[in-house]
């Protein structure tokens, strides 16, 4: 579901909080993924989501936001841009193997079990090209078993089962 | 003084050694610190529902009510979450980075100096912003480097993305941010955040990446080198 309500609702903005943004353009100045020589203008994506527009998941904030926060320092209205952009990945269901393991990691033992999130993404480190870095990463090897927390309950537990499908470039 | 402490996720695995840093500054400048019970993972930047972020980061300030008010948590993203599920501002939640300040540095034993040697103090982002939730002394690493004799290098970089939570998700985004970062700056490079720790050693060649605690470990002479 992408309604622009859903999407200000996940991420715990009201409507006013969008609409008093004034097309400053600050955000565009700063945003990270300008450095990836990609055009990127936050505001637009702000508009488009206040207009009630359809946000597409190859849209680049989509797909490369790194939840630097440079527009959420700089915005004269403090709107959190990477949450809301977390909120419409959510919206439009998109996680990448990697995220889903780490929230099954998170519903099974409360914690992040970084071996369990390893192989579950196996499949794109093997295919993605990042076998060429375990050496660089032994530093970071190292067994322990997984802790197991007695109390958690989150609202993604109680989701289990919802669809969604991965997102990959 | 006695701290709460909330290692989170990574601290139990890849950043094993942050962990052990921190714990042994901490004893060092006579602070005692106690994992709150029981604790769970914080949500790290994964959930886009801020509602269940905020309660899965909410859990462990219910698990920390009554035992501790203070509490010293050195992942930058599990800062920023506990800090910000925190809302009624029940609780001081730190950086261990906020446990320093010029007084306790020029205190701190030092059996080795950083005299002629180049370092780039490098923050990455939630560190330093959004600005209700970053640290106050937005300075200290390099108050720390210079205290004991060391250069500084790469200034305008240090609060820039490294793109590290891209890294198992676009690979490319983290190479062509950290590059930037790298290349912008020289000497070894000091991290506080786990995320650009990886980033840093995975595309930095030749340039030798560390957590503060591993420098002040080797000042104070506990670390045998940098």
């Amino acid at each position: 579901m992408q309604t622009t309500d859903h999407i200000m609702e996940l991420a715990g903005h009201r409507q006013e909080d969008f609409s008093v943004c004034m097309g400053c353009k600050v955000c565009a100045s700063v945003c990270t993924i300008n450095d990836l020589d990609i055009d990127m203008n936050p505001q637009e994506f702000l508009l488009k989501l206040f207009m009630g527009e359809e946000i597409k998941a190859d849209n680049p904030l989509v797909r490369y936001c790194t939840s630097c926060y440079r527009c959420a320092s700089a915005c004269p209205w403090q709107i959190r841009i990477p949450e809301v952009v977390r909120a419409v990945k959510e919206s439009l269901g998109i996680e990448a193997r990697f995220e889903k393991a780490f929230k099954k990691s998170l519903d099974i033992w409360g914690r992040v079990y970084e071996p369990f999130v390893v192989i579950m993404s196996a499949p794109d480190l093997l295919m993605g090209g990042y076998i060429k870095f375990l050496p660089k990463w032994m530093e970071y090897a190292g067994f322990h078993f997984p802790h197991k927390v007695k109390r958690i309950r989150t609202s993604h537990t109680l989701k289990k089962g919802s669809s969604s499908k991965e997102g990959r470039s | 003084m006695e701290y709460g402490y909330y290692p989170g996720c990574s601290l139990t695995g890849s950043a094993k050694k942050l962990d052990q840093g921190v714990r042994q500054v901490c004893k060092k400048l006579g602070h005692n610190l106690t994992e709150i019970p029981d604790w769970n993972c914080c949500g790290a930047l994964e959930y886009g529902d801020r509602n269940e972020l905020m309660s899965i980061s909410g859990e462990n300030l219910k698990k920390a009510e009554g035992i501790h008010k203070e509490i010293v948590v050195p992942c930058p993203a599990c800062y920023k979450n506990l800090k910000d599920a925190d809302s009624d501002k029940s609780f001081n939640i730190l950086s261990p980075l906020e446990l320093l300040n010029n007084e306790n540095l020029l205190k701190m034993e030092q059996k080795n100096d950083l005299k002629g040697q180049v370092f780039f103090p490098y923050y990455g982002c939630l560190l330093m912003r959004p600005e209700g939730s970053a640290i106050k002394n937005k300075n200290i690493m390099e108050d720390a480097i210079s205290t004991f004799g060391g250069d500084i290098d790469g200034e305008k970089m240090k609060d820039r993305c490294c793109g590290g939570n891209q890294l198992f998700l676009n690979k490319w985004v983290t190479e062509k941010l950290s590059n930037l970062i790298l290349t912008k700056s020289k000497g070894t490079i000091v991290v506080f955040c786990p995320f650009c720790h990886m980033a840093m050693k995975t595309f930095a060649e030749g340039r030798k990446v560390i957590y503060l605690t591993d420098l002040l470990l080797y000042v104070m002479g506990e670390n045998k080198s940098l």
